[in-house]
């Protein structure tokens, strides 16, 4: 599904992100662990062509996402507040970001039903804006967002802050479902590695902007994981 | 306690978007300001000289008798254009200080903005000009002090009234009802008032009373803001604006592009910033007025005049395209958009709009047929040619606005660039060039119908000009991306 190829974003002197080689299958759930700096969010912002890179690509199903836009069709994202329109209402949001991936009005009214549970009734019908909800509201309405129009790929950056404990049980429990049911390919990043290794088949840590682990999850890897990081101390 | 102040106060503004840009940008704030300076100064003279020489009038009465319309005129302009101050206090509320103190810091920097400045370059100059044609010293201290202290109480009072769109609306109708009855010889107000403010001229002493009157409103003010410096008191963040529902299915007839228009619209209803736009429009519709007088007939003025009339809302909204985006610009550029879809819409709005404002502006006909032939002249220019050329200044303009803080509407110093400066030149100086051609050739009808020509052929490259557009966008992507991210200046 996804490439990157010498892929290296520098800033001045300081080189945020190198990946010499990464290769994301179709139907992997992909999880992205690392300290604050470690590039997380760069990597996703290259891969959604939101910044460009100094050096390589990211080829997203054979195409060059620095050079043709036609990923946008499969691809669905949420990084941040950035990702929100503030002055509709989520239905609204929820309507405009199904139109501009063809849904009408009713389909996405249809789909919205369910993730009825996972609004835990505090998004929808509530005649409030989105910039008017709290932190955790906002962060379901853009969650929701990516996975409504059902994009063979979705990108969320660190879904799981921010939530309540209940909705992120429910949102674990939503992206397994949607993970086995769909064959969607998940591309998700964390700073909880109980989630992000309940959740994901794989897991690849980066450190200052290297790939320093990578590999599939077992019952083995929470632990591994909890004391590479306990090293960094 | 203060020095703590003006460092944050330094910090931000040395480290805002607006500043950390070239220096050719810096160079040219610095003639803007020049620009207005001697814009002030020469106004002193003249109203000094060409009232006392060519009116035959005694200046001093003169200029008093219309500083009502300039206190009015003022406090529109401060509503539109001065940014509020206090935003940016919230970490200091739970840190060893006053909320006095901190409400007079904002007060006080108030103070310090282009809208009071300003009116030095014109009162130091007049008054210094009178001083020396042998007034009475004391006399025009006293009258200074006295407008200054106006000036300040109309700064303090725009601060207090800004969130109320209905003061506006009444100051503006004040105004221009105020101008009408003027210029019908109905009645003349300011000969009513330039007694009261000749007054502190006559009697240095009677200037003690605007002081006083500053000072309470000064002192209003502060317990005003004091008292509503709670996070949910409305001055430190945006209050919530009650949901505006709008049922704007009947656009789905316009196929994508309406999903794009509904956005739009809904942009422009809900947030205060967008409908400022709308009320610019409003605002410029009355512009023509300044270019009724005779001396203007048959000048180039006159297509300047109709372009800026039914052009209000065009240049105040498409401007800031695409940065009525940039809070959620990054959504916008992972979806699966066409920006000719994009452009389309904000093409439609500003014709629209443009469309409306020369149906408005029909009052124009009751002064004489020439001023609306040349507001229909540059409204099809406008519709034509500027439609586009605000879109693509707006592709180099890369502002982020951000939408729940109102008032900036002009004092985005990145607007302020080489490129979008030179696209001025289209917009406004060829088509009154064109006028100008075809007066020569024939007539002034024969310079409007070749404006307007100019206009209508634009209408034919649509689709070539939004191709151009298009990639001018997406070649500066990454760029305004970037800029968009230093969201506070």
């Amino acid at each position: 599904m996804i490439d990157l190829t010498s892929l290296s974003k520098t800033y001045g002197e300081q080189t945020v992100l190198d990946i010499e080689q990464l290769h994301i299958p179709t139907g992997q759930t992909f999880g992205l662990v690392g300290n604050n700096g470690a590039g997380k969010t760069t990597l996703f912002s290259l891969m959604l062509d939101l910044i460009a890179p100094t050096t390589g690509t990211v080829t997203n199903n054979d195409i060059v996402v620095q050079k043709n836009e036609g990923w946008k069709a499969h691809t669905a994202a949420f990084l941040d507040e950035n990702f929100l329109i503030g002055y509709l209402t989520p239905e609204e949001y929820f309507v405009f970001i199904g139109g501009l991936r063809g849904m009408k009005k009713e389909d996405v009214h249809t789909s919205l039903k369910q993730y009825i549970d996972f609004f835990h009734g505090e998004v929808l019908g509530q005649k409030k804006y989105i910039r008017d909800l709290s932190k955790g509201n906002q962060k379901k309405v853009g969650i929701v967002g990516s996975l409504l129009s059902n994009t063979p790929l979705v990108i969320l950056d660190e879904p799981f802050a921010n939530l309540d404990p209940t909705t992120q049980i429910r949102l674990k429990n939503l992206l397994k479902e949607e993970a086995s049911a769909t064959g969607k390919t998940f591309l998700i990043s964390s700073h909880d590695l109980q989630h992000v290794t309940e959740v994901c088949d794989r897991i690849v840590v980066l450190h200052k902007g290297k790939v320093v682990r990578d590999e599939k999850t077992s019952t083995g890897t929470l632990q591994e994981l909890e004391a590479f990081f306990r090293e960094q101390l | 306690m203060l020095q703590h102040f003006l460092y944050l106060q330094w910090k931000s503004f040395t480290r805002g978007a607006g500043f950390a840009t070239g220096l050719a940008q810096k160079i040219l704030m610095g003639f803007a300001w020049i620009y207005f300076a001697a814009i002030f100064a020469s106004l002193a003279f003249a109203a000094f000289w060409v009232v006392q020489d060519d009116l035959g009038k005694d200046p001093l009465p003169f200029v008093s008798g219309y500083l009502l319309y300039g206190f009015v005129f003022w406090i529109v302009a401060r509503y539109f254009l001065q940014k509020m101050p206090i935003v940016h206090i919230q970490p200091l509320l739970i840190l060893p200080v006053s909320k006095k103190r901190i409400v007079r810091f904002g007060l006080l920097k108030t103070t310090v903005s282009f809208f009071n400045l300003s009116n030095l370059f014109f009162f130091v100059p007049f008054g210094v000009i009178l001083i020396q044609q042998e007034y009475n010293w004391p006399g025009v201290v006293g009258w200074w002090i006295s407008i200054g202290s106006i000036i300040l109480m109309t700064n303090f009072l725009n601060i207090m009234l800004n969130s109320v769109d209905r003061i506006l609306v009444l100051f503006a109708v004040l105004l221009i009802g105020v101008y009408a009855l003027q210029y019908f010889e109905i009645f003349d107000l300011t000969a009513w008032t330039a007694p009261i403010f000749m007054a502190a001229y006559h009697q240095p002493l009677f200037c003690i009373i605007p002081l006083v009157l500053l000072g309470l409103i000064y002192q209003w003010s502060v317990t005003h803001f004091k008292d509503k410096l709670m996070l949910d008191g409305g001055t430190i963040q945006p209050k919530a604006e009650t949901h505006r529902a709008a049922d704007l299915s009947w656009l789905d007839r316009f196929g994508r592009t309406a999903i794009f228009l509904r956005n739009d619209i809904r942009l422009i209803i809900r947030n205060k910033r967008a409908r400022m736009s709308v009320w610019m429009g409003v605002g410029f519709l009355f512009y023509g007025l300044i270019f009724m007088s005779d001396i203007y007939s048959g000048s180039a003025m006159t297509v300047f005049a109709g372009i800026v009339v039914s052009g209000g809302f065009l240049f105040g909204f498409g401007q800031y395209v695409p940065s009525w985006d940039s809070s959620y610009y990054p959504l916008m550029m992972s979806q699966n958009i066409a920006y000719k879809e994009y452009l389309a819409s904000k093409w439609w709005l500003v014709v629209v709009g443009t469309l409306i404002g020369m149906v408005l502006s029909s009052f124009y006909v009751f002064f004489g047929w020439e001023m609306y032939l040349a507001i229909l002249a540059g409204g099809i220019y406008n519709l034509g040619i500027n439609a586009y050329l605000v879109l693509l200044s707006g592709g180099y303009t890369r502002t982020p606005i951000d939408l729940t803080t109102n008032n900036k509407a002009f004092g985005d110093k990145r607007s302020f660039n080489i490129k979008t400066l030179l696209l001025i030149i289209p917009k406004l100086v060829v088509p009154m060039f064109v006028y100008y051609v075809g007066v020569l050739i024939q007539s002034k009808s024969f310079g409007l119908i070749l404006v307007a020509l100019v206009g209508v052929l634009g209408f034919a490259f649509r689709n070539l000009v939004f191709g151009w557009i298009e990639k001018i966008y997406q070649e500066e992507k990454h760029k305004t991306l970037e800029a968009y991210k230093q969201k506070n200046t």
